[in-house]
């Protein structure tokens, strides 16, 4: 089932000279079983609409439905454990929520929280650390003597052991160095593709967005201001200019040889499809 | 603790917002004083006329000045409770189950309730109506004659802001990590004590992580600017006091001085 938010609204700070209109009557259908990114500039409302998917913050109007539950701004919810286990939200830096002595301590946390007995916590953490690239013998170390990245890892790691079927990734690769920031990124869609999770992340990437997600949202002012396919968002660089976005370098390539003069057909995405029709079409030329 | 409004700055604009932080902080202390002495209830009256009419001027809504007292209002009630049954003196008031409560159990503790509750508000307005920087900008000047037996104003002053500064930030930090361990399934509000003692583990940590990093941070920034402490430093912002300044100083003199001679027996 997907998820899906009906006229749903946040306002922080409701009744104080500070309220702030987060989100204003979002209706948005994000698809199961797929890689979905959010993008938006700094302040449209991104972390805020994330943070509604596990609960964390609750719709001050419209209601939401995620893994088969229905939050609505009317009624006080309830079982929202349950719904956080199934939803599993990646903070922004996470590496600030290790807490633990050791490493696989920390990532039995959150399975030992949701009912998991020790045995099958620890199993758990072991299986998501080596997944997330974590060496066996830094297990027992703790958390706080491990790199930015390795931290990142750990934390990552920390919500995958509890095994949920939508996994929320809030800026995970920000200041990440490129190869950490790939490693990541094929790691998600790892997951989405052998785990079948659905995965949702919120980036700035656009490089991250061709490459590795299957749909695109843009949120701006609170408001869904686009929400399509991968490949229907690269299509139109009117639309990236208009919504002030620097494409990826394949999609730059693509429209200056299409200024040159080359018949390039404007869904083409892809590098090595690019440099095949450049070269038949100086072939037929010749 | 987005609902904590005690030392909360509230941007409004009123005759009190404009005082001089300097006139704000001597008001609150001579009231602090006049509070202390016990000067019964026609002095805990004049004070609480002066601070009612220092709510009204300033805009603050009363809200605010509830949200600020009612996390006191707990150890208030224990207070009492404590207070009951502990003081035996006075006549008997009347009989609880066989228990008997004396006068004094209750009138004093409505003393001590009614103190706390006029030193709350009167803070809540000083840090309410003024904005931190100049909190400590007033801090600064009020120090200064202190100069002269070593004492740091400027350094003083500068901890105070930084230390302001920071709590916005790390309620922040606290309500992001709150929120990160809730979606690791910590229940803040639910489970046994072990499990209530771990969730407690899983954000002090974090917090307190975060926090060194932080003062590590900022002082390394600081340096790199060229702050040295203790060295003579030009000023963006002049105070300046003006007639209302005075008056509210004034005021406040003279309920001390009232009190004061309500309490001695002058009048």
């Amino acid at each position: 089932m997907p998820i899906t938010f009906k006229e749903l609204s946040h306002e922080y700070n409701l009744g104080t000279p500070f309220a702030y209109l987060a989100l204003d009557h979002v209706s948005l259908a994000i698809p199961e079983g797929k890689v979905t990114a959010i993008i938006g500039e700094t302040g449209s409302g991104k972390t805020t609409l994330v943070q509604h998917l596990n609960a964390l913050l609750l719709p001050t109007g419209g209601e939401l439905e995620v893994a088969g539950r229905t939050i609505s701004s009317n009624e006080k919810p309830k079982h929202l454990k349950a719904l956080r286990k199934d939803v599993g939200l990646v903070f922004q830096f996470p590496e600030y929520q290790l807490f633990e002595e050791t490493i696989i301590k920390d990532v039995c946390f959150g399975p030992k929280n949701f009912g998991v007995d020790e045995e099958t916590a620890v199993q758990l953490a072991e299986k998501y650390l080596r997944i997330v690239g974590i060496d066996e013998s830094d297990f027992h170390k703790s958390p706080f003597d491990l790199s930015g990245g390795q931290k990142r890892r750990v934390a990552i790691a920390g919500i995958l052991a509890m095994d949920p079927q939508v996994l929320v990734l809030d800026e995970p690769t920000a200041g990440l160095d490129p190869q950490g920031a790939k490693e990541m990124m094929q790691l998600f869609s790892r997951l989405n593709k052998e785990y079948g999770k659905t995965v949702l992340i919120v980036t700035h990437d656009m490089e991250h967005v061709l490459h590795y997600c299957d749909e695109v949202i843009v949120v701006a002012d609170g408001h869904i201001r686009e929400q399509c396919e991968v490949h229907e968002f690269f299509r139109s660089v009117e639309l990236l200019k208009e919504l002030k976005i620097n494409p990826p370098a394949v999609i730059r390539l693509r429209e200056e040889l299409r200024e040159k003069g080359f018949q390039i057909p404007d869904d083409m995405i892809d590098v090595e499809q690019l440099i095949d029709a450049v070269a038949s079409e100086v072939k037929g030329h010749e | 603790m987005n609902n904590f409004a005690l030392g909360k700055y509230m941007p409004l604009d009123s005759i009190i917002h404009r005082m001089d932080p300097r006139a704000k902080i001597g008001a609150m202390l001579l009231l602090m004083v006049a509070i202390f002495i016990p000067a019964g209830y026609i002095g805990y009256a004049v004070i609480a006329v002066l601070i009612i009419t220092a709510v009204f001027l300033s805009k603050l809504r009363l809200n605010f000045i509830w949200r600020s007292v009612k996390p006191m209002m707990f150890m208030l009630l224990f207070l009492w409770i404590i207070n009951v049954l502990v003081l035996r003196t006075g006549y008997v008031m009347f009989t609880v189950f066989g228990f008997k409560v004396y006068s004094d159990a209750i009138f004093q503790t409505l003393f001590i309730i009614i103190r706390l509750l006029l030193m709350i508000i009167v803070t809540t307005i000083l840090t309410a109506t003024t904005k931190p920087l100049e909190l400590t900008l007033g801090i600064e000047d009020l120090l200064t004659p202190f100069k002269v037996i070593h004492v740091p104003a400027h350094e003083i002053a500068m901890m105070i802001s930084i230390a302001l500064r920071f709590i916005p930030t790390l309620i922040e930090e606290t309500n992001r990590i709150i929120k990160a361990q809730t979606s690791r399934g910590v229940d803040l509000d639910e489970g046994t004590l072990k499990e209530k003692l771990m969730a407690i583990l899983a954000l002090i940590v974090p917090l307190f992580v975060s926090a060194f990093q932080r003062a590590e941070e900022l002082a390394n920034a600081m340096e790199a600017r060229g702050y040295i402490p203790n060295r003579p430093r030009t000023r963006y912002k002049q105070l300046e006091m003006t007639f209302k300044d005075y008056v509210l100083l004034l005021l406040s003199t003279l309920i001390l001085i009232l009190n004061i001679c309500i309490w001695k027996g002058f009048i």
